[in-house]
Formats: C-alpha cells, sequence, structure tokens
C-alpha cells in the first residue's frame, strides 16, 4: 500500500500522473511506456522509503509490480504496413467498447429492465452509423460474425432461397492462371476472396451452375461480358468492390445500373475492403446485399455486418435458427461491446474519410515515386485507379522469399498478384523450371490512417537497399546487367 | 445571455495546449503521431473560422474528444508502446543479415 499522503498526492495529480509516477520501484501500475514518462519528485508529505524495505517473509522479492513479459524495452517490433489483413482498433473506438466491457453488461435483447434497454440502444445507435456510412437505412443492416459470415449468408442464403427456379450464380473468375511455372500453371489472383469463392463451390455441389467471370488486363471486369453471362435462372452476381490483393475497384455504379434492368437478379457485394475507405452508397450502386467487416475500418475483429435490402425485398435462407434476432436473418446474442466498436468505428471513417483518403494518396505517391526512383523493374500490379491504401508491387530478379525475409522490420504480405502480363517470366524460366518468385516478387504495401511518413521513408530505405543487395547475389540480374538477352541463350546444352 | 458567445483566445489556447500534451502521451508511435497530427490540424481550422456559432461548436466538440483522448491515452499507456523498428536510436542499431551460404 502506498503512504496515505501520497495516494492523496495521486489523486490530486490526477490518474494519467498516476501513470506516469510509477518509473522506478515505486510503481504498482507499471506502463509499457515507462520510457517515455517522466519522473516526478515525490510529494513533501512523503514519509520515506521505509515503507518499501524487504521484510524476511518477501525471500528476497522484489517488490514490484507485476511486469509484463517482454517489456518496452527489449522488444522491437516492426512497422504494420498490412491494413488489408486487419487494422488497428481505433483508441476512440475502443473507449466506446469498454463501457460495455465493464458494467453495461446487459443482453441487448432483455425486455424487461435497464440493462437490456441500454445495450438495446447502444446496438441500435450502431446499426445507425454503420447505415449512415454506406447510405443505408438502419432496419437494413444486420449484424454478424464478419465479412466471412455475410458473404456466406449472401450467396448461400439467396441460392438457396430461390433454388426452385433459379440455378445460376455469377462471380468473377477464381483464378487466373500465371502461366509461370513449366509443369503445372501456376495459379493466383484471385479475384474474389476466398469465402465467395468456396461458398459458391459449396453451391456447385449442390447443384447450382456457377459463371466465374473473368477479369481484363487491369483487373477489372467487362460489363458486356457480364450481360452476356446473365441467364433467365440466374439469381445472384456476386462482384467484390475493392480487391484485397490489387486495391482494384470494380465500377460498381454500372454494374448496379446493368443488373437493375434484369428483375429478380440480386447483386452482392462484397465490401470489407471498402467501406470506411472510399465512400460508398448501396443506393448508388444500386446492390441489394453488401458484406463490411469490422476489423478492416479500424474496428474490432470477430463483428461485421450484411446490408439486406427491404425494398425491393431480398429474401434469403437464413443460415443460423434460433432466437430469430436481427430480422431472423442471424439468430444469437448480439455481442454488444462489438456493435459498439463497429458503429463507432463507421462514424470515424465518415467523418474522417476525406482527411484519410487525401494522406493515404499522398503517402503512396511518396512510397511508389521513392522506390521507382531508385530502384529499376518494379512494376505496380492492378489499376493505377485503384485504392491508393492498397500498393501491390512486383520486383523482378528478387527472390520473393528472401525479399520478404530479409524486411523482417517490416510487416508485410507477399502480394500473389500477377495482373501484369509483362512480368511474365521468359519462357527460358520456365524451361527452367525455375519458380515463380525466382524470377520476380510481388509485396503489398498496405497503408493506413496511422501510417506516417517516417514509415514509409524506412520503408523506402529498406526496399531499396535489400533489393539491390539480393540483386547483386543473383545470376540472372548479372546476365541482364551485361546486355544479355537471357531468352537468346540456348540453355537446352546444359 | 442570448446571442453566441465565442470560447476566449485563451479557452482555445489552453484546450490546444491540453490536447497536445495528451496526444502526446500515447505509448504507440502511430497513434501518438496521428492524434498529434489531428489535434494541430483541427486547431489550424478553429483558428481559421470566423462564425462565433461554428467556433462555439468545434470547441464543444474538442472538449468532448479530449475526454476520450485522455482515456484512451491511459489505456494505451498501459497495454501499448513497444518500440517500432522506425523509433530506433542510434544506441540500438539494427542487426544485419548475412547469408550463412556463402
Ligand atoms: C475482401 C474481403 N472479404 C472478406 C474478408 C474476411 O473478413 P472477416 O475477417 O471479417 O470475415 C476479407 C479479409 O480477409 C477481405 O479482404
Amino acid at each position: 500500500m502506498l503512504p496515505r499522503a501520497s495516494r492523496a498526492a495521486l489523486r490530486r495529480t490526477g490518474i494519467s500522473r498516476a501513470a506516469t509516477l510509477s518509473h522506478g520501484r515505486r510503481g504498482f501500475v507499471q506502463p509499457s511506456g515507462a520510457d517515455r514518462a517522466s519522473v516526478m519528485d515525490v510529494p513533501s508529505t512523503y514519509q520515506g522509503e521505509a515503507h518499501f524495505t524487504p521484510r524476511s517473509d518477501m525471500l528476497g522479492f522484489k517488490l514490484e509490480a507485476p511486469r509484463r513479459e517482454g517489456s518496452a524495452k527489449e522488444k522491437i517490433r516492426p512497422i504494420y504496413l498490412d491494413m488489408q489483413a486487419t487494422t488497428p482498433v481505433d483508441p476512440r473506438v475502443l473507449d466506446a467498447m469498454l463501457p460495455y466491457m465493464t458494467d453495461q453488461y446487459g443482453n441487448p435483447h432483455s425486455r424487461t429492465h435497464a440493462y437490456g434497454w441500454e445495450a438495446e440502444q447502444a446496438v441500435e445507435d450502431a446499426r445507425k452509423h454503420v447505415a449512415d456510412l454506406i447510405g443505408a437505412d438502419p432496419k437494413d443492416i444486420v449484424f454478424t460474425s464478419g465479412a466471412t459470415e455475410t458473404n456466406n449468408m449472401a450467396i448461400k442464403g439467396v441460392a438457396r432461397f430461390h433454388k426452385e427456379k433459379k440455378r445460376h450464380i455469377i462471380t468473377t473468375q477464381t483464378v487466373r492462371s500465371c502461366k509461370f511455372l513449366s509443369k503445372h500453371s501456376y495459379s493466383t489472383n484471385s479475384q474474389e476472396h476466398k469465402c465467395v469463392l468456396d461458398s459458391c463451390r459449396k453451391l456447385g455441389e449442390e447443384g447450382f451452375d456457377i459463371t466465374y467471370l473473368p477479369v481484363q488486363k487491369n483487373g477489372i471486369i467487362s460489363l458486356d461480358e457480364l450481360e452476356a453471362a446473365l441467364r433467365p435462372d440466374t439469381s445472384l452476381v456476386s462482384i467484390m468492390t475493392v480487391n484485397n490483393e490489387t486495391g482494384v475497384i470494380q465500377p460498381m455504379k454500372e454494374i448496379g445500373t446493368l443488373l437493375r434492368k434484369h428483375r429478380g437478379v440480386y447483386f452482392h457485394t462484397d465490401a470489407a475492403q471498402a467501406v470506411g475507405k472510399i465512400p460508398v452508397d448501396v443506393n448508388e450502386m444500386n446492390v441489394d446485399l453488401m458484406s463490411i467487416s469490422g476489423h478492416k475500418l479500424y474496428g474490432p475483429k470477430g463483428i461485421g455486418a450484411a446490408y439486406v435490402r427491404r425494398r425491393p425485398r431480398v429474401r434469403l435462407e437464413p443460415i443460423l435458427s434460433g432466437g430469430g434476432q436481427e430480422r431472423g436473418l442471424r439468430s444469437g446474442t448480439l455481442p454488444t461491446a462489438l456493435a459498439v466498436g463497429i458503429g463507432e468505428a463507421a462514424r470515424i471513417a465518415k467523418q474522417e474519410m476525406q482527411r484519410d483518403h487525401a494522406r493515404i494518396s499522398e503517402l503512396s505517391r511518396r512510397l511508389i515515386d521513392g522506390i521507382n526512383s531508385r530502384v529499376e523493374h518494379v512494376v505496380r500490379n492492378g489499376d493505377v485507379n485503384g485504392y491508393p491504401g492498397c500498393v501491390n508491387l512486383s520486383f523482378s530478379y528478387v527472390e520473393g522469399e528472401s525479399l520478404l525475409m530479409a524486411l523482417k522490420d517490416i510487416a508485410l504480405s507477399s502480394g500473389s498478384a500477377c495482373t501484369s502480363a509483362s512480368l511474365e517470366p521468359s519462357y527460358v524460366l520456365r524451361a527452367l523450371g525455375a519458380a515463380e518468385d525466382m524470377a520476380h516478387s510481388s509485396l503489398r504495401f498496405g497503408l493506413g490512417r496511422f501510417t506516417t511518413e517516417a514509415e514509409v521513408d524506412f520503408v523506402i530505405k529498406h526496399i531499396i537497399r535489400t533489393v539491390d543487395r539480393l540483386r547483386e547475389m543473383s545470376p540472372l540480374w548479372e546476365m541482364v546487367q551485361e546486355g544479355i538477352d537471357i531468352n537468346s541463350i540456348d540453355w537446352s546444352q546444359h | 445571455m442570448s446571442a453566441v458567445v465565442p470560447p476566449s483566445r485563451r479557452a482555445i489556447l489552453s484546450l490546444y495546449s491540453t490536447s497536445l500534451r495528451t496526444a502526446n502521451s500515447f505509448s504507440s508511435y502511430n497513434f501518438r503521431h496521428y492524434f498529434l497530427r489531428r489535434t494541430k490540424e483541427k486547431f489550424r481550422q478553429l483558428q481559421n473560422e470566423s462564425d462565433p456559432a461554428r467556433i462555439q461548436s468545434q470547441f464543444n466538440e474538442a472538449v468532448k474528444e479530449l475526454a476520450v483522448l485522455r482515456r484512451s491515452a491511459i489505456v494505451n499507456q498501459l497495454y501499448g508502446g513497444w518500440k517500432l523498428a522506425v523509433e530506433r536510436t542510434p544506441e540500438q542499431p539494427e542487426e544485419t543479415m548475412t547469408r550463412s551460404d556463402n
């Protein structure tokens, strides 16, 4: 226990100081950011160290607050540039959630007492924020566990509900085979997220016809091909708004207009990577169903939302049966705190979208220009007009695995994209049986609200250094430097 | 009191400096930098505003946000704050990786 007087002093200086007071031994609160905290003098009423003299029953253990393992000083973490995988929870979002993880723990479906009412109110406010972000009516929003669940619910739900009359579904192509390998053509670049594709595969097993639309070179689908693929028994078209690998944005408004002309065809979009980042409006886009994920817009993981249009009504078969919550489409008690989290995240996203977008565009330009000015043979995958927060670059003559390994100070994903035909390594490499990533490697840089200029500069510096070093070790690069056309060599003699 | 009395210059400046200090007390690099930048932007906007009603509403908004930031900074001090690689000081040089196979 702290002596009375110093406790009173703590109270006077306020909680935030209390956290910083705990610098040395005296602390009971041990924030890991202590190295940045300032040490304060003990108050004049402080009565000395006697209190902390070890007693015999301490057996030599120090009087110290529990330290978190691997605390601040010893561990250096990589900078995070993988915002497509997930985003950090905005501190303001966490602040909105915490009351519902402490005292306000009511079940939002309890109708008989204040605990339930306050939780219900919080959930309904959150629903409104989510609806406002996409231009929908709050009644059209159904909370789910994430975009994966929403995609399953939308695709399987609509298809199964209409299965008597309609047995055809359209989505974009599973994989674009990039012919990199000699023996098996290497397939990457899924245009849709796995959960969409897997839902479709499952429906295929149930006897539905699935059309996988190809995309054009720039990753965008062709409206003519889409129209040609429509059949009288098509029940659903599912197209992702923003691609998570390349940032390619599909022309949703045009697709929506086209599909509106065909009665009875529902339009679903997986907008997990779009909502909160670019303006999305369900009425402008004419979408009937939309998938949203909390953790892609600085909210918590484990919550998402489905937009399910009520006018004209979209009918679907729910996956979960039970208490009939969420219009009967998604039974189960709502996680109040998580719902509040996605709501607050949506509110902040709406408020900050313009500023965030401008800033991310600027950082994105800085990154691309910075790398391009110093490294040759870099190709940006995807569409130049895509979402700027997703920069997918391919580096030729660098082995992918080595590049990622050497960049251990940067948390990145390897972009498995290969929309760029110019990157196809020569047939020579193929003949050699070289793996795709020996010929070039793609990295996906995901920038977000909390990315700083210093981080971008850090990345540029490291990329330049690493790529240079790796290329120096590459015999292929040596030949390219010497001006040998590797296509002209007759490798077969060896 | 009928017309809107905008907050005094001193009140705004005081709120500004408290907000900056709070933003600066985040342990996590990214949050600290973001909130510092946002606070500066917001108050610059407030400075350029001439309509008293709008000044008042922006001021109230900033007061509310300060309360949120204060709480958030405490939580962040408790759980956040590992150093990131960009924050590396000269005394902590990064190790360089060398290949072992040559
Ligand atoms: C486009 C897209 N859809 C769906 C998901 C999955 O979302 P969730 O984690 O909320 O299920 C992701 C993220 O991995 C995604 O990028």
